[in-house]
């Protein structure tokens, strides 16, 4: 063996030495101990996500704090003003602030978004869940019904829905609740399906546990990875299914400012031609938040699913 | 194969059967008299309150409500689909109207986005790490959060507006009539259309790529030094195109809703722009006609796929 000639160190065992030398050191070990926060921390599109998506959310949350005008209040002597000093972002064809009115309106778009896709990932999650695991004829006529809800194209139903309930924020809200529920419960469903065999199912009904104990105390945690990617990525579908609906005029109604109805103002060819201030900013404030959405819900993707590793 | 195609379309009928009872309820409850719709309102002035009644008497309106639904049914797969409540028009006439015109949105929007889908979702999955493969896949999630609509806005203002290259909107201007002569008009919106369905298509095939380079036939394909394009193209690809074909297959249903929101930025005189205007004016019998003809086209666009796949795929049949 020739144990003691001089080896040759290429640059892949210096760069190991580096590393080594960092870990004796005790540099490498983060201050972050959740195996999947710290995954989650490390993927710069998810850090950015996040970044994105609070700047958007706290400017909207104090809005108030960051432009002196009401979004509602009509100036007949600054109408269709372009950006200047006074209005960063003009005013619109009754002289309302743009900017203020983009801040407030993304108040009631983000609270539509993340409230109905929270409130569809709930009941998705509490039915799926207890009807998974007893099975029966609960079971058999949920799923038959999430098939009814299925097999509409969502834009279709939504308009349905719209048109027989009539337009309001609380209609909206159960509209899309109605419409988002399915996805996520049948996701469930088919998640408990597979823990129901489990061993440690086995034992906890030989201990005589109770239904629901076991369903949502003992199932559910060990479900909810991909419930919590599908809440985040139905929160960027809804913001943009808003913003659609708002825009035909068939969404939140026109006084409440919202993304969308912001956005109505375009079907106007002439805005459309000479006022892109109305217009522009705020498509790009709404693709902003659906992308870093989107980004967590990826991060969030990654980060929870066990069988990668890293 | 030919069992299971039987076995398919007859799972397919009680799900038809629900959903146009769901409808055919919707249509009963919502505001409206059925009779009032069910005869041309021409002719609506000259019928007498004694006529109205033998009418109800001959539609078997006095019959049960069950009764009543199955003539209906009866009579929608006999292609009577009824009339608008906003015109008067028959709404099977409307569908003639409007079908050719979401037909070609569509089709042009699936082919194309299918298309450049794939190849980028190809090429990226080929080229996973790069600097070609990170751009694109950032591009697919910047296309995926851009409203469709802003996009089409903002390439309507530019391309329409400011540069004048292509026309504002609608598809058959008086005077044109050949497919080259509206070709302008489909050019913006079917584009529009196919970039923002791209990039599902993208992230798609790149996983399905993905997944079947990893399989254990690739490398065994390559152990035998087969050259690195065929092991891509006809071991990879081939494998990769199935679920692609499924996605794909999910769209079809578009091919009779469209777009909705698109049709109305272009003014696009589809089924989708249709829709939108039945949906305001309450005209509930198109909405709910409108409503049911997507559900029958998401039930054979599924049917479609299962057969597809069970053509790619054998043991689906089982």
């Amino acid at each position: 063996m020739n144990q003691h000639a001089p080896v040759r160190k290429s640059r892949l065992d210096r760069s190991f030495d580096r590393i080594r030398a960092l870990e004796e050191a005790g540099a490498l070990s983060s201050r972050v101990h959740n195996r999947s926060l710290r995954k989650f921390l490390s993927n710069p599109l998810a850090s950015a996500g996040v970044i994105m998506f609070l700047i958007i959310l706290l400017t909207a949350i104090f809005a108030p704090l960051i432009v002196p005008y009401d979004p509602l209040k009509i100036d007949l002597r600054a109408l269709l003003q372009p950006p200047s000093a006074e209005h960063w972002l003009g005013t619109d064809k009754v002289g309302r602030d743009v900017f203020a009115r983009i801040l407030y309106g993304g108040r009631i778009s983000i609270f539509i978004g993340l409230g109905s896709a929270v409130a569809a990932g709930v009941l998705g999650v509490a039915i799926g869940c207890i009807s998974a695991y007893k099975r029966g004829w609960l079971d058999a006529v949920v799923l038959r019904v999430s098939e009814v809800f299925i097999a509409f194209p969502q834009i279709i139903l939504v308009l349905l829905l719209v048109s027989i309930l009539g337009q309001s924020l609380i209609n909206l809200l159960l509209i899309f609740i109605a419409t988002g529920w399915a996805p996520m419960y049948r996701m469930v469903r088919a998640r408990v399906l597979s823990l129901r065999e489990e061993e440690y199912v086995q034992a906890l009904e030989a201990f005589g546990i109770s239904t629901p104990v076991i369903a949502y105390k003992h199932i559910l945690p060990n479900a909810l990875g991909p419930v919590t990617v599908q809440i985040t990525l139905s929160t960027a579908a809804f913001i943009l299914a808003e913003a659609g609906l708002s825009f035909l005029g068939l969404g939140v109604p026109l006084q409440i400012p919202t993304w969308g109805n912001i956005l109505n103002a375009a079907n106007d060819m002439r805005i459309l031609e000479q006022n892109w201030w109305i217009w522009l900013p705020v498509g790009l404030v709404i693709s902003a938040f659906v992308l870093a959405v989107n980004f967590i819900g990826d991060g969030l993707r990654d980060s929870s699913d066990p069988t990668q590793q890293g | 194969m030919l069992t299971y195609i039987l076995r398919r379309i007859l799972l397919m009928i009680p799900m038809l059967l629900v959903v146009s009872f769901l409808i055919y309820l919707g249509l009963e409850l919502t505001p409206g008299d059925a009779v009032s719709y069910m005869i041309p309102p021409d002719l609506g002035g000259q019928i007498s309150p004694e006529q109205m009644e033998a009418i109800r008497e001959s539609l078997g309106l006095n019959k049960s409500f069950i009764e009543r639904y199955f003539i209906w049914l009866w009579g929608a797969v006999q292609g009577n689909f009824g009339y608008s409540l906003s015109g008067g028009v028959s709404i099977s006439q409307i569908f003639l109207d409007r079908l050719p015109a979401t037909l070609e949105l569509s089709i042009a929007a699936i082919l194309i986005s299918t298309v450049l889908g794939t190849a980028l979702g190809v090429i990226t999955a080929l080229k996973r790490g790069s600097a070609t493969d990170i751009t694109l896949t950032i591009g697919g999630m910047i296309g995926l959060s851009i409203p469709d609509f802003f996009f089409g806005l903002a390439a309507l203002s530019f391309f329409a507006l400011e540069l004048g290259w292509l026309p504002v909107g609608g598809r058959l201007m008086p005077g044109y009539e050949t497919f080259w002569d509206r070709l302008p008009h489909l050019i913006l919106p079917a584009t529009v259309l196919a970039l923002s369905l791209t990039a599902g298509v993208m992230r798609y095939s790149r996983a399905a790529m993905l997944d079947a380079l990893s399989q254990e036939f690739v490398r065994t394909a390559r152990a035998k030094g087969l050259p690195e394009w065929r092991v891509n193209v006809l071991h990879g690809f081939r494998v990769a195109l199935t679920p692609v074909i499924v996605l794909v297959g999910f769209r079809l249903p578009f091919l009779i809703g469209g777009s909705v929101v698109i049709e109305k930025v272009f003014q696009w005189p589809g089924v989708g722009n249709e829709f939108v205007s039945a949906v305001r004016s309450q005209d509930y019998p198109l909405v709910m006609m409108i409503a049911l003809l997507s559900v029958l086209a998401v039930l054979i666009a599924s049917l479609i796929i299962d057969i597809l796949t069970a053509v790619v795929d054998p043991r689906v049949r089982l």
